[in-house]
């Protein structure tokens, strides 16, 4: 990655830099051993701090009863530990919660390396100090250099024994400062003589081996090249942000395989180590899935994903290839990666191979052009703590099985041998052996090849009834039976590994399509929710939730199979998934005490929620989880599908709002102050002038003003509607109503201002009730005779008239006015529309027809316009409503 | 229709609203028409009103500011018969409903006019001083309703109504010029198990209706009131 100009400073280490601004500072006091002083000398630096007026805090310092030490917290102040309380068991710990709410500029943690009480929210507390980096609070802590998870093995062997306690080296090459705290060795063993340092009596032994001078002196190279090399580091950094071209490892690109074997986590920190050796060069653990072999057991899928794990932690990147042929895949790999190291480990079972000269070493020598392979071997010190393999399941059926064959081949050749004579009867068992293999697999086979030599050589070969063997054939027999079994049981037992495995994967495929089909139908974000949760519980075979954000608050949003509320712990491990962006509580480094496991769900614009799965029943096999995480990323785009529609939804909605306010609001101008002025008017005319005027003169104003009145009222009435249908805020009080009733009450309604039209009623004698709210529909008709009687001459007739179809009630309301134009039939309907010269004076602001159908509408029914009707005039509107159930006539 | 009565025995209406533009013009009119104008501007003043002068007749607004209208209504009735007309908005029929099921003899929708309300209240008061009389025969057009001999005439000739018309019919007559909110009528006719039936009441008032309006389609004896009930015209 050099930059083509040399001066230019390189963009990354920049932003590096930037990110690290806002982030606390990290100093770390190295020391090779305990007792070297770390914890003091970091103590006498944090008083200068405070002397200078800094806010220090002491967060944790174990000073295990040494006075001088002790004597050094005084006048500071001190986070009280937090107790913890595990089984019963209450240890007190590093309060992190407060230390974060109490944010000093400078807070000390002791024993970085420490595993915090179960229950915490993070095992380690090297986690505990990325929070609070991230959090902005500069941190001092302390370490010792066996602690390094990368030196864990040569830490092993020089001291022979095994540290529990570990810091990834990511932590360590993460600190602005390291400050070595170094003392000879000689030095140190006289402090271990002299008491003043702390070692429990139990373990006294045991460090007095460790305190060995050679040991010390291991260590204190060790922590002399570690501190050194970190000051490389820090000027490489400094270097590259400066645009210096310098002598870091631009070329070199490291690649380690690894495979499900007990090496797998040693060849992990072989490969750091070599990264370390080329200042830092990129490394990859890398992983070859062979497609044409059979699913690795439990134990090795395990080791496999604790060492792609710990490369992780170790500042490496890991890949998953799949291939058939191993060399091919590696070799591709590299090629277009430009790996130059290849790091891979020879282990003991592999010798047959490399008798052979087909040693995966052997291979990929000749194979790799250009790239350097390393082979490191299997320590044979390396006490890797096996765990106890898990006993196997001995399948009694299976041998059963196979001792029916042989029981059944003992029967035929019994029942050949009598009525034949001299047949080959090998040929009979070898069909046992053969069946039992292709059946049941190695295992059994072998039993039954035993089981069928030993009975054919007591019943049928001479000297009969006994197992002595006469010729050489026999022994040659023996071997033949073997030799099927081994090939019938292996083939076998690949076939159907092989078969499971297709079906695993079949089946993994089919979920992950039968998911997003779900997915793909669910509308709306709480049905891709629970479509989520549905088909996580399904493929993790254990219950499932997802929390979506709900005003900013993350919140159970869908459960399977039933949405549950979440205790306070695995709540707090779904939220730190929120808020990082991160995997969270069981199995993972973040609150691992909880029951359930809390991935992020990261659509493609941004985080859309969480999915939770409970712990426990979900094989740890990677298969499984990766159909899990699989399915979780179609999930979280599902979801931020769901939620872009509401929101396209949600905009719609506004922009009608919008539109419909500035009507509104050009209509209230008008509307309302063209009634207003009349009134005004008139009634100051009368005031001022009545006393001359005639009676006459006087009640046509006196009139005017009324009508004024009334026509404000109706207007009032009308946005009030209007505001009911808008706002949602409509009611419906649906009850049984004769649809001659409310025609009734509305023509009643608007009898006076008929004048001189006719208003004419058809009615059926007989009509069936719908479920209406009569109010509402009293209205939407009231709204059509007006407009009728607001484009009517008059004179002119308006017809109401009721019928019923076959399932509907219809009302149909006639005028003889204008009509309509064709092209504008549609819009009859819309808001604020009015034609442009009604006939009457008194019409609304063509909210009226509007009203109308949204209340019609609302109940269920249609709305519709008809014109002209005769003669290129008039307008027709018809109301229909689905009928209700038929009259109960026995109440008559 | 001129005064009530002579000027010193003048009925006296209690108005209790908030707003002094409704005093402003009830006050004159109720005088004009022949009544003596008590005023309360709030619920409490409203109630010692009713109290301390106990008036022939309230008017109340069920929107006032210091207290619920429909509970000044309720506490009124407590120790108050007289005829209460509550005034409400026309888009507020549960309201409606509500004051006539606590007490409320009929409501005037706001905005109003005042021929209305008057006519409102000369049928309250009217019922008010019916109560205990004998059972006249109630007239509408040619209708009339014996509720001695339950017996329904139509220009002389008795019309067949079966048990439960008449029943509904009889009801709505002796409380005539009075809504009946469905609920009244359907418990009263049908027991409390059937309140909410409104449909058996559509079919039987649609039957009467039949058999006694000039023009069933256009009614002018039994109206109406839509969403709340019926009311009975009567000569």
């Amino acid at each position: 990655m050099p930059a083509d100009d040399p001066k230019r400073p390189d963009p990354e280490a920049l932003l590096a830099a930037a990110a690290k601004a806002s982030r606390g500072r990290l100093k770390v006091f190295l020391g090779m051993a305990p007792g070297v002083g770390k914890t003091y000398e970091m103590l006498r630096a944090a008083r200068r701090r405070k002397a200078d007026g800094q806010d220090v805090l002491i967060g944790l310092v174990e000073t295990h009863g040494r006075r001088e030490t002790e004597s050094l917290l005084r006048g500071m102040d001190v986070l009280p530990r937090k107790p913890i309380d595990h089984r019963g068991h209450v240890m007190m710990e590093f309060d992190l919660d407060t230390a974060l709410a109490r944010k000093p500029a400078l807070l000390l943690v002791d024993e970085y390396a420490h595993s915090n009480a179960p229950g915490s929210r993070h095992p380690k507390r090297w986690q505990d100090v990325e929070e609070l980096l991230a959090a902005g609070i500069d941190v001092w802590t302390t370490l010792n250099v066996q602690h390094l998870e990368s030196l864990v093995d040569v830490v092993q062997r020089i001291t022979g024994a095994r540290q529990r306690e570990t810091v990834p080296d990511s932590a360590l090459s993460r600190a602005d400062a390291i400050e070595l705290i170094d003392i000879t060795p000689d030095e140190l063993r006289e402090r271990l003589t002299e008491g003043k340092v702390y070692v429990p009596e139990t373990a006294r032994l045991a460090s007095e081996n460790f305190f060995k001078v050679e040991n010390l002196t291991a260590l204190r190279e060790l922590a002399l090249r570690r501190a050194a090399q970190t000051v490389d580091d820090q000027l490489v950094a400094a270097m590259r942000e400066k645009g210096v071209e310098g002598p870091w490892a631009a070329g070199e690109r490291i690649l380690v395989l690894v495979g499900g074997d007990a090496m797998a986590s040693g060849l992990v920190r072989a490969g750091r180590r070599l990264s370390d050796m080329m200042m830092d060069a990129p490394w990859t653990a890398a992983h070859v899935d062979r497609l044409d072999q059979p699913a690795k057991g439990a134990a090795a899928a395990a080791r496999l994903r604790d060492a792609l794990k710990l490369a992780e932690q170790l500042g490496g990147s890991t890949v998953v290839l799949s291939g058939a042929d191993i060399v091919a895949t590696v070799m591709a790999y590299a090629r277009r990666n430009n790996v130059t190291q290849i790091v891979i480990g020879k282990s003991a079972d592999s010798r047959w191979r490399e008798l052979l000269g087909r040693s995966l070493a052997a291979a990929l020598l000749r194979e790799a052009r250009g790239a350097a392979i390393h082979v490191v071997t299997e320590a044979t010190h390396e006490a890797v703590v096996e765990a106890p393999a898990r006993r196997r399941i001995v399948d009694w059926t299976a041998y059963l099985l196979a001792a029916g064959c042989v029981a059944a081949a003992t029967v035929v050749a019994w029942g050949l041998d009598v009525a034949f004579d001299r047949v080959d009867l090998g040929m009979i068992f070898l069909a046992a052996v053969l069946a039992a293999g292709v059946l049941r697999g190695l295992r059994p086979a072998l039993a039954a090849a035993t089981v069928a030599f030993l009975v054919y050589n007591y019943m049928f070969l001479e000297p009969r009834h006994s197992f002595a063997i006469g010729t050489p054939t026999d022994f040659l027999t023996l071997i033949v039976f073997w030799a099927v079994a081994l090939a019938a049981g292996g083939l076998a037992g690949r076939v159907r590994d092989q078969g499971r495995d297709a079906q695993r994967r079949a089946s993994a495929v089919s979920a992950l399509l039968a998911a997003s089909r779900t997915f793909s139908a669910a509308a709306g974000r709480e049905a891709a929710a629970k479509a989520l949760a549905e088909q996580t519980a399904a493929a993790a075979g254990a219950k499932a939730v997802v929390l979506l954000p709900v005003h900013g608050e993350l919140q159970p949003t869908a459960g399977a199979p039933a949405l549950e509320d979440l205790d306070a712990a695995p709540m707090a491990a779904a939220r730190w998934a929120w808020e990082k962006g991160e995997a969270a509580g069981f199995g993972t480094g973040t609150l691992p005490q909880t029951r359930w496991t809390f991935w992020p769900l990261e659509g493609v614009r941004s985080r859309a929620g969480v999915a939770g799965v409970e712990a426990g029943a979900m094989v740890a096999g990677s298969e499984d989880e990766r159909l899990l995480l699989a399915l979780l990323e179609q999930g979280a785009v599902a979801l931020e599908r769901a939620e872009l529609a509401t929101e396209a939804v949600e905009t719609e909605t506004l922009r009608r709002a919008d539109r419909f306010r500035s009507a509104l609001l050009n209509s209230i101008s008008h509307d309302l102050r063209t009634p207003l002025s009349t009134v005004l008017g008139a009634s100051s005319t009368l005031l001022d002038y009545g006393k001359g005027m005639t009676t006459a003169v006087r009640d046509d104003l006196l009139l005017s003003i009324r009508e004024e009145a009334e026509r404000l009222n109706r207007y009032v009435g009308n946005l009030l509607d209007m505001t009911r249908l808008e706002g949602g805020a409509l009611r419906l009080r649906t009850d049984w109503t004769d649809v001659r009733d409310v025609l009734g009450a509305a023509a009643e309604r608007v009898s006076r201002r008929l004048e001189s039209r006719v208003l004419a009623r058809d009615f059926p004698v007989e009509l069936s009730l719908v479920r209406a709210d009569s109010s509402l529909l009293e209205q939407a008709v009231v709204n059509i005779l007006e407009n009728a009687i607001a484009y009517s001459q008059d004179g002119a007739r308006i017809e109401m008239a009721a019928y019923e179809d076959r399932s509907n009630v219809v009302i149909s309301i006639e005028d003889e006015g204008r009509g309509i134009p064709t092209a504008e039939l549609e819009q009859v309907f819309e808001k604020f529309r009015r034609m442009e010269e009604p006939t009457d004076r008194h019409q609304g602001a063509g909210l009226g027809l509007s009203i109308s159908k949204g209340f019609v509408d609302a109940m269920g029914g249609r709305i519709a316009a008809a014109s002209p009707i005769h003669d290129g005039k008039g307008t027709r509107i018809l109301i229909s409503l689905p009928k209700a159930i038929a009259t109960p006539h026995h109440l008559l | 229709m001129s005064a009530a009565k002579t000027p010193g025995m003048r009925q006296r209406i209690l108005i209790i609203d908030d707003e002094p533009q409704i005093h402003r013009f009830l006050g004159p009119a109720l005088d004009a028409a022949g009544y003596e104008p008590l005023r309360a501007d709030s619920g409490q003043e409203g109630l010692r009103g009713v109290a301390l002068w106990s008036p022939d007749a309230v008017v109340l607004d069920l929107g006032l500011p210091d207290m619920d209208g429909k509970a000044v209504l309720e506490k009124a009735r407590a120790f108050y018969e007289g005829p209460i007309v509550i005034l409400s908005a026309r888009d507020r029929e549960a309201e409606k409903i509500q004051a006539l099921d606590l007490g409320a003899n009929d409501y005037v929708e706001k905005p109003f006019g005042v021929g209305e309300l008057l006519a409102r209240l000369r049928v309250a008061l009217r019922q008010r001083g019916q109560a205990q009389g004998p059972l006249v025969p109630i007239r509408a057009g040619a209708v009339e309703i014996d509720l001695e001999k339950h017996l329904v005439t139509r220009g002389g000739a008795v019309v067949k109504v079966s048990p439960r018309e008449y029943d509904v019919l009889a009801r709505l007559a002796q409380a005539r010029g009075k809504v009946l909110t469905h609920k009244d009528l359907l418990t009263a006719v049908w027991g409390p198990a059937h309140a909410h039936d409104t449909q058996y009441l559509r079919v039987f008032v649609g039957q009467l209706r039949q058999k006694l309006e000039d023009d069933p389609s256009t009614p002018t004896m039994i109206l109406t009131e839509p969403g709340i009930g019926y009311r009975f015209i009567g000569d």
